[in-house]
């Protein structure tokens, strides 16, 4: 999927974010193509969310600089996040308000009238319009948050641990739903620390820890290299494991609407 | 649409989406709104108003052997209690219903035996007061003046005053009134600012280029709304009751507005300050409760001991319901309220500037 030609939409460079005596992020520097799925992997504390909300204009950068289609997020952070689409790591809405009321709120916030009807029926929601929020399953609860971070048919949609704490059939529902995205011409960049969710998804992942980037590149091209220097799993490969048990038992169809 | 249009749009949906989100909470409707209702309607049909004792005021212009020797007679009587002063002020007393009933003692009464009838003042309103008062002192001057010569069948000549009867319930719904503010600017804000800010909701605001300080001015302008509706409920079944109103509503309005603002700041320095809703609450409810039982919400402020009145005067409810029960009971414009609009504007000062230095997005 990944565009040679054109100017990348995000250009990180040289990202730094220091908390207290923690160095959060340290040094962290890449570029997404327009069209692409860049994922971000790690372990939990290696700076993922730190680099996505600083790129977002969520947070302040302490030195480097972040590009986003063309505008220096340091410098208008709120241009920045007009172009973009930002689904937060457990963020939530007002619990008041029903779905339709939210993603037509949000539209405002962008300055835009909304279609609540087709953004609810794009994630399957249609029959929730009316419901809060805090009704929703997990799963729902994050479909939901992709649908608001959609109102302003953005140019990056940013989903932050969009899977974490899903059960495998609503994982694999919200992955379709990534791909119809990146289908409608989205760019997306995600963060993730499950290794098949990346390897799923993403054109290209960046993988960090400690702050750092310590590799970077398609999910085959980093399994192929690591196969180059000679690497063998211990245990033979099997053709398939636990999870393929367990939705050949439970089925694919999604629980949560029960 | 332009820039200005769009601000306008998103300031508008974010103003109905507060309106919308306090009025589908329950505990918040419930709390500042059922619940000074319910306190009214409790202590409005309780009525603490039925006291015994008959407020008389004294006038001694003769200053005579006799009169003054009147005057203990009648501050002997249980049933009296008795306030002394010139003419004039009995007079504004009678008509303000500070005073049921005054007794004036002319000039050269009790001289040389001259035991001419004397003249009591009635407030119109405490009929039932005043006439029992008139019978008292009738008898305690027959009684003074039984020595007398060319005794007069009658003592005392009681003539009306108009004056306004003022109930309990002319006392209690400007302190609830003043409470609501209070409890609405307080509470609404300083737990559902919290919960916001606890949950991420408030963050994911962030997330849209539109400044969370729309957000901000949109649930004080729905505060603001929602609080007029309040008074204009709790006067609605004020009047039910029996509430006279003798002010004008504009300068009730503006006392509530600022009142509004002052404990909106509070609540907002509360929110900003707490991390989650179990360290807003003690703080709330220790600036609140104070407030609640010594600023005169329920009774008067004159029974506290002198030290206690004159410190918590100093209390921003003590002003706003000094402002209100002077607009609704006495009449009173905005102009003759300049120490209280002079707390106020103080209080408004304190609050603001310690919200923005106390407030925390995150």
């Amino acid at each position: 999927m990944a565009t040679s030609s054109a100017r990348p939409i995000i250009s990180a460079r040289d990202l730094h974010k220091r908390y207290g005596a923690l160095q959060a992020v340290d040094g962290v520097g890449f570029e997404v193509a327009e069209g692409e799925v860049f994922g971000i992997l790690g372990p939990n504390g290696a700076g993922k969310t730190t680099t996505l909300e600083m790129i977002e204009g969520m947070r302040t950068i302490d030195s480097g600089s972040a590009i986003v289609d063309g505008i220096d997020v340091s410098r208008d952070p709120r241009a920045v996040k007009a172009r973009i689409g930002i689904q937060l790591q457990a963020s939530s809405f007002f619990d008041e308000l029903n779905l339709v009321e939210l993603l037509e709120l949000f539209g405002h916030l962008y300055g835009r009238q909304v279609d609540a009807a087709k953004l609810l029926a794009d994630v399957e929601l249609t029959d929730k319009a009316r419901s809060q929020v805090r009704t929703l399953s997990g799963g729902q609860k994050q479909r939901f948050s992709i649908a608001a971070a959609l109102v302003n048919e953005p140019r990056v949609l940013f989903l932050d641990e969009p899977t974490t704490g899903l059960d495998p059939q609503a994982r694999r529902h919200l992955w379709g739903l990534v791909r119809q995205i990146r289908d409608r011409g989205h760019t997306v960049v995600l963060t993730t620390h499950y290794m098949e969710e990346a390897e799923e998804l993403c054109d290209r992942v960046a993988i960090m820890d400690r702050g750092r980037i310590i590799a970077l590149d398609t999910p085959a091209k980093l399994v192929g290299s690591l196969l180059g220097r000679g690497f063998t799993k211990e245990r033979v490969e099997r053709l398939a494991n636990l999870e393929d048990v367990f939705l050949d038992l439970t089925g694919h169809d999604l629980r949560e609407e029960d | 649409m332009g820039p200005f249009g769009i601000r306008l749009g998103v300031f508008w949906a974010l103003f109905v989406a507060s309106v919308r989100m306090f009025v589908r909470n329950r505990a918040a409707v419930f709390f500042s709104l059922f619940l000074p209702l319910i306190i009214m309607l409790i202590f409005g049909v309780l009525n603490f108003e039925g006291g015994t004792t008959i407020q008389l005021g004294l006038v001694d212009d003769a200053d005579t052997e006799m009169s003054r020797s009147l005057v203990s007679a009648i501050a002997e009587v249980e049933s009296f209690e008795v306030t002394t002063g010139d003419s004039d002020e009995m007079q504004a007393d009678l008509k303000s219903g500070d005073l049921e009933i005054a007794l004036v003692i002319p000039a050269g009464w009790g001289h040389g035996g001259d035991v001419q009838p004397l003249t009591a003042f009635a407030a119109s309103g405490a009929r039932q007061d005043a006439q029992v008062g008139a019978l008292i002192l009738n008898s305690i001057v027959f009684r003074f003046a039984a020595g007398s010569i060319d005794l007069p069948a009658v003592m005392v000549v009681v003539k009306q005053v108009a004056a306004r009867d003022l109930g309990y319930i002319d006392f209690l719904v400007p302190g609830i009134v003043g409470m609501t503010v209070m409890q609405l600017g307080l509470f609404s804000v300083a737990f559902g600012f919290v919960q916001l800010k606890r949950t991420g909701a408030l963050r994911r605001l962030f997330a849209t280029p539109t400044s969370p300080v729309y957000f901000l001015g949109a649930q004080v302008a729905s505060r603001l709304i929602i609080a007029s509706f309040q008074v204009a409920i709790l006067f609605g079944v004020g009047i039910w009751f029996g509430l006279q109103m003798f002010g004008d509503y504009a300068s009730l309005a503006v006392i509530v507005l600022l009142g509004s603002v002052i404990f909106l700041a509070v609540g907002f320095a509360i929110a900003g300050w707490a991390k989650n809703e179990d360290q807003a609450a003690p703080v709330a409810n220790l600036v609140s409760l104070p407030m609640m039982f010594l600023s005169g919400v329920f009774f008067p402020r004159d029974a506290m001991p002198d030290f206690l009145a004159s410190v918590t005067g100093y209390m921003p409810l003590t002003y706003v319901n000094e402002a209100l029960r002077a607009i609704v009971n006495d009449g009173a414009g905005l102009a003759s309220l300049g120490p209280q609009l002079l707390g106020m504007g103080v209080w408004a000062v304190i609050t603001f500037v310690l919200a923005v230095r106390l407030f925390r997005w995150e």
